[in-house]
């Protein structure tokens, strides 16, 4: 028994960095359903996208092939990634921007034309990736200082994933704060439910949209540069991203922050310890976790009344 | 209508204008094969359907083998055709889903008319297009799905499987393996048909030798993350693990591996590594022992001039050598150009028979050992090379140390004795003349 | 119709419409000019077999308002179906089919037990898990259902008529046969949503509180609508199973399930009962011809799908709608003849 459990706790620790990294993938998917109550199919392909913006500031393989960018390559590889981790999300956060002026067409519609427009913006982004890099794989370099295996006992776990992870609860901490300690954020979350409120308080509700759906990108963006290094970066591999950021905000309820960040923790948790024990299963857990959790509460752990339900 | 001419004329004029780019000035034959053939009845091209992925999972693949294949078609136009007849091609993407295999083998049938069929990677894709295939009797070459099942259960005979099997990996790898690393296995294998067979391959070799299994652990398809199976791996503490999982599902696999340092620790034995699925990644991403028909560093004759003819055919491909999946497109192409000389004519009875037990030398196939198409199974027997991460590279596009060249006897697979071909009366006749 | 006697000529028109036979006319001869107009009979057999399915998802689409994003899964299960009734209970073209269509309206029917109280968002949601759920087992149990490979050899059974039978093997007689399951379909399908009961599904699309409120048991209205809609998928996925001559399962996943609804909508299905037979010709022309143009078909069928959404989110049922009208407007009253009045009965 005690073996057991010494056994076991291994698992349980992994089972929160991946929840964590599970959370960071949905808050982009999570502000923009929030908000603006559209389900953001091209989700995945910002993700993609994001990854791919920054194979392209990282340099070796993938970089531009401009004389000029040369002694931008030259720099070490710390203040490199981290320039990717702000320039490409903000890059990607401008595509956000494209996208959402052709959205502004869907508005007060059935939300399904919202839906099938990023679905269909998905299609595009994904073949004019395919354009420019091609179809092979490529991998983001990463700083000496956060690769390698870092010592747990006699068990060796990947220094990046303590990384991934401490950097994806800051990014909680950070966007929890930005909602509800700023005054963007008290205008946001106005946006969410009250729309005349926005403009009583005298924003440009347009705009303010604009800003959100180029946040939601931008967010899209930094997991798909977190989860480059865990999951190689392909074509197609916003699809990866884009279906259990669904489940997640699901399972947590649509415009809930905390039942998103919960439910990320839960299907980390499920995920990790079903691939520990019954591996076979551990794909299906997800979905049944989702079919038995909606099954008895509509709207997720804290879901709110949304007009998606019409 | 319009659509019809332009994609033909279109596809013509690239082969040609390709063919012309790499020089070959006498593209159209002279006036006295021009009338010979005229006497035998056609001076039409010889016209092969090309299946090849361009989008899917398995779309970089696809288009490796595709340069393998248009390469050999060109070689052979630039020496005066076949039969002196010019060869064209007409490809399609095949999206490595199955039905759009059958819509394409369908279409380039009974709408194009071609001669031929070449080009597979996955196999239910494969699978699609041979039976639409078998149904009109048009020969079909499987250039790189390496399904045990493609030549065993799932044979046809109008099908020829040109990659070795994952069960020919699997036996080559796993005596080798025991002597060097030890006899606690642990086995990996993605839950899906080639996964479980090579797997069942695998285990069965292993046994065999006296290996025994600590755990067996099924993964299932489209797994992103691999932590707590690794965990799992370094608690349970094996000599080796084995382990059967593919397309996407390995290159993930693989970087959270090397990610957590545990390339080395437990011996890996991956069944096969294709090329491209590796290439612009960098040595270190090839980990453990695999399998692979071809590398484009073996020190054998001819190695070094087919590259050289590649990199002139595609000066601008990101994959900047050929591995196997390109030679094995365009070995398979060049044989069937040969063949079609050879017979005289396209008939599709003729080439088959042709083919079947067909010897190839080891210099013209660029291995260490002669191959055979093997005439009840129409797998070809080749050598199995086993290799792994180089850490001494001559350049930077020599990631793989080879450390042995596998005799094709000593890995056939077993799981072609389940191939039952039909029989040529069952097989319609096919001649597009 | 006129010397129709009056009465017989309205009932008749209850069943037939003008569009309707114009569909007819078109398919029906479809085989003969197909392969004239530079396509081939494999596509014609196809472009049948996805209209039928289409047609089936915009029952749960466009009409109840139902967003069924798994529906692929049910097309899977047809066709599996079909391939193991034949291959363990008889190997008989009707008992096939029937053994199709029972078992995906059973698999259906249990899926919409569990989804019938959600609307919206949520029933997409959990119509997508389920899929998924079948999707890995189809991929897991390979015995059962050939995984990747495919299950492999499916026969096109003789079309056992009692005192005729005739062979399907031809891709020109297959596609006789998805024809006539066309014409039964569209025929019942046209009386179904005109019914008494298309009036409460339609209403359901509008407000389902309200029809609970006049005493409608909503939820079983869905979960009949739902169950339906999947056996109707079933006899496409049979009818595509013949046609493949085999069952594989890259069908069932949810790109494809997506893409139905990419045709559904692009043809307007939430407006008229045809747009999901103008969506599935859209798709199969756009591709077979930007396919023959551009590798990257998909990125200028995706900029198209764009567009439509943004400028004609009624798709091309909206366009005929406009041109119709402005012809109308334009040619001032032409003879009213109510029979041969095409009638855009859609969701809406």
């Amino acid at each position: 028994m005690f073996d057991f459990l010494i056994g076991l706790l291994p698992h349980l620790l992994n089972g929160v960095a991946l929840g964590l990294l599970f959370a960071l993938l949905s808050l982009g998917f999570m502000l923009i359903i929030g908000v603006m109550e559209v389900i953001n199919l091209a989700h995945g392909s910002l993700f993609a996208l994001g990854a791919y913006f920054a194979v392209m500031l990282m340099g070796q393989d993938g970089g531009l092939p401009f004389a000029f960018m040369q002694s931008y390559y030259d720099l070490p590889a710390i203040p490199r990634y981290i320039i990717a981790l702000i320039v490409a999300p903000a890059l990607v956060g401008v595509v956000g921007m494209g996208l959402e002026i052709c959205l502004r067409r869907t508005y007060g519609k059935d939300p399904l034309y919202g839906l099938l427009l990023t679905f269909g913006a998905a299609l595009v982004l994904e073949e004019v990736i395919r354009e420019i890099w091609g179809p092979a794989e490529y991998f983001l370099p990463l700083p000496k200082a956060i690769s390698g295996g870092f010592f747990f006992g006699d068990l060796i776990y990947s220094n990046y994933r303590i990384f991934a992870a401490i950097f994806a609860m800051a990014m909680i901490g950070l966007l929890w704060a930005f909602l509800n300690r700023t005054p963007y954020g008290a205008v946001i979350k106005a946006g969410a439910h009250d729309s005349e409120m926005v403009r009583v308080l005298g924003y440009n509700l347009s705009r303010l949209r604009l800003y959100v759906f180029a946040f939601g990108a931008a967010l899209a963006a930094i997991a798909g540069i977190i989860m480059a290094p865990i999951w190689g970066v392909r074509p197609h591999v916003g699809v990866d991203a884009v279906i259990p950021a669904f489940v997640v905000i699901v399972l947590g309820g649509v415009g809930s922050f905390w039942g998103a960040v919960s439910a990320g923790l839960l299907v980390g948790m499920m995920v990790a310890l079903t691939a520990a024990f019954l591996t076979e299963w551990s794909l299906l857990s997800m979905y049944l976790l989702l079919l038995v959790v909606v099954t008895f509460r509509s709207r997720g752990f804290a879901g709110k009344a949304s007009a998606l339900e019409q | 209508m319009s659509s019809k001419i332009t994609r033909r004329s279109m596809l013509r004029g690239t082969a040609l204008a390709t063919v012309g780019a790499a020089g070959a000035g006498a593209t159209f034959f002279g006036p006295w094969k021009h009338n010979r053939v005229y006497a035998a009845g056609t001076n039409k091209p010889i016209k092969i359907g090309l299946t090849h992925d361009a989008s899917g999972q398995f779309a970089n693949s696809g288009q490796a083998e595709k340069r393998g294949t248009i390469m050999a078609i060109e070689e052979a136009n630039a020496k005066g055709g076949v039969l002196g007849r010019q060869v064209e091609y007409v490809w399609m993407d095949t999206e490595t889903t199955p039905q759009t295999g059958t819509r394409v083998a369908e279409r380039l049938i009974t709408r194009e008319n071609v001669h031929f069929l070449v080009g597979a990677i996955q196999s239910g894709t494969a699978n699609a297009i041979s039976q639409v295939a078998q149904k009109y009797g048009c020969v079909y070459f499987n250039t790189n799905s390496s399904s045990p099942t493609e030549s065993g259960k799932n044979c046809h005979r109008v099908k020829f499987v040109w990659d070795g099997s994952g069960e020919n990996f699997s036996r080559a790898a796993a005596k080798n393996a025991i002597d060097a690393f030890g006899k606690k296995w642990m086995f990996l294998y993605n839950d899906y048909v080639w996964g479980q067979n090579t797997n069942k391959a695998t285990k069965m070799v292993a046994t065999q030798y006296g290996a025994s299994t600590v755990d067996e652990v099924a993964i299932p398809v489209g797994t992103r993350d691999f932590s707590s199976i690794l965990l799992k791996i370094q608690q349970q503490k094996p000599d080796v693990v084995a382990a059967a999982v593919g397309g996407d599902d390995f290159k993930v696999m693989r970087k959270q591996v090397s990610d957590m340092g545990l390339d080395s620790k437990p011996a890996w034995l991956n069944n096969q590594q294709d090329w491209p699925d590796i290439y612009g990644l960098g040595s270190d991403a090839a980990f453990g022992v695999f399998g692979t028909t071809w590398y484009h560093l073996l020190d054998l004759p001819g190695v070094k001039e087919f590259v050289g003819r590649y990199q002139a055919s595609y000066p601008t491909t990101r994959i900047a050598v050929p591995g196997n999946v390109t030679y094995n497109g365009y070995i398979a192409m060049r044989e069937l150009l040969r063949v079609v000389e050879e017979t005289g004519g396209t008939d599709n009875t003729k080439i088959i028979k042709a083919l079947e037990g067909r010897k190839m030398s080891a210099t013209d196939r660029m291995q260490t050992h002669g191959a055979v198409i093997d005439p009840d199974s129409h797998h070809v027997q080749q050598t199995v090379y086993l290799a792994r991460r180089n850490k001494k590279p001559k350049d930077k596009t020599d990631y793989f140390e080879i450390l042995s060249a596998a005799d094709p006897e000593s890995v056939r697979a077993s799981a072609d004795a389940a191939c039952m071909l039909e029989s040529f009366a069952k097989t319609p006749s096919y001649d597009q003349g | 119709m006129s010397i129709l006697p009056q009465a017989l000529s309205a009932r008749l028109a209850n069943w037939f419409t003008a569009p309707m036979l114009v569909s007819f006319l078109v398919f029906g001869t479809m085989p003969f000019w197909i392969d004239a107009v530079g396509l081939y009979q494999y596509l014609g057999v196809e472009v049948m077999i996805w209209v039928i399915f289409a047609l089936a998802v915009n029952l749960l689409l466009g009409y109840t308002g139902l967003p069924s994003f798994g529906h692929g899964a049910f097309l899977g299960i047809g066709a599996y179906a079909y391939g193991l009734t034949q291959f363990n209970v008889a190997a008989n073209l009707w008992i096939s089919l029937l053994g199709a269509v029972v078992v995906t309206a059973a698999l259906g029917g249990l899926v919409a037990a569990l989804i019938s109280h959600r609307r919206g968002i949520y029933f997409a949601l959990m119509t997508i898990a389920c899929a998924q759920i079948f999707y890995f087992v189809a991929s897991k149990w390979t015995d059962m259902t050939g995984g990747e490979d495919g299950l492999l050899n499916i026969l096109r059974l003789p079309v056992d008529l009692g005192l005729t039978e005739f062979s399907i093997k031809s891709n020109f007689n297959l596609y006789y046969l998805c024809f006539a399951a066309y014409v039964i379909i569209v025929v019942l399908m046209w009386r179904l949503v005109h019914s008494p009961f298309g009036q409460i599904i339609r209403a359901i699309k509008q407000n389902d509180s309200r029809v609970a409120f006049l005493g409608y048991n909503v939820w079983l209205y869905k979960w009949l609508i739902f169950t339906l809609s999947c056996a109707i998928s079933g006899l496409a996925g049979a009818l595509f199973a013949m046609a493949q001559e085999g069952a594989y399962i890259n069908i069932m996943s949810l790109q494809w399930s997506g893409i139905v609804i990419l045709m559904v909508l692009i043809g307007g299905g939430f407006i008229n009962f045809w747009g999901p037979v103008l969506g599935v010709i859209f798709y199969f022309l756009a591709r077979d011809i930007l396919g023959a143009y551009t590798d990257t078909w998909l990125l200028w069928f995706g900029l198209i799908f764009v567009i439509m959404v943004m400028f004609k989110p009624e798709g091309l049922a909206g366009i005929w709608h406009d041109a119709q009208s402005m012809f109308g407007r334009r040619k001032a009253k032409p003879q009213p003849d109510p029979s041969a009045k095409p009638s855009h009965a859609g969701g809406d």
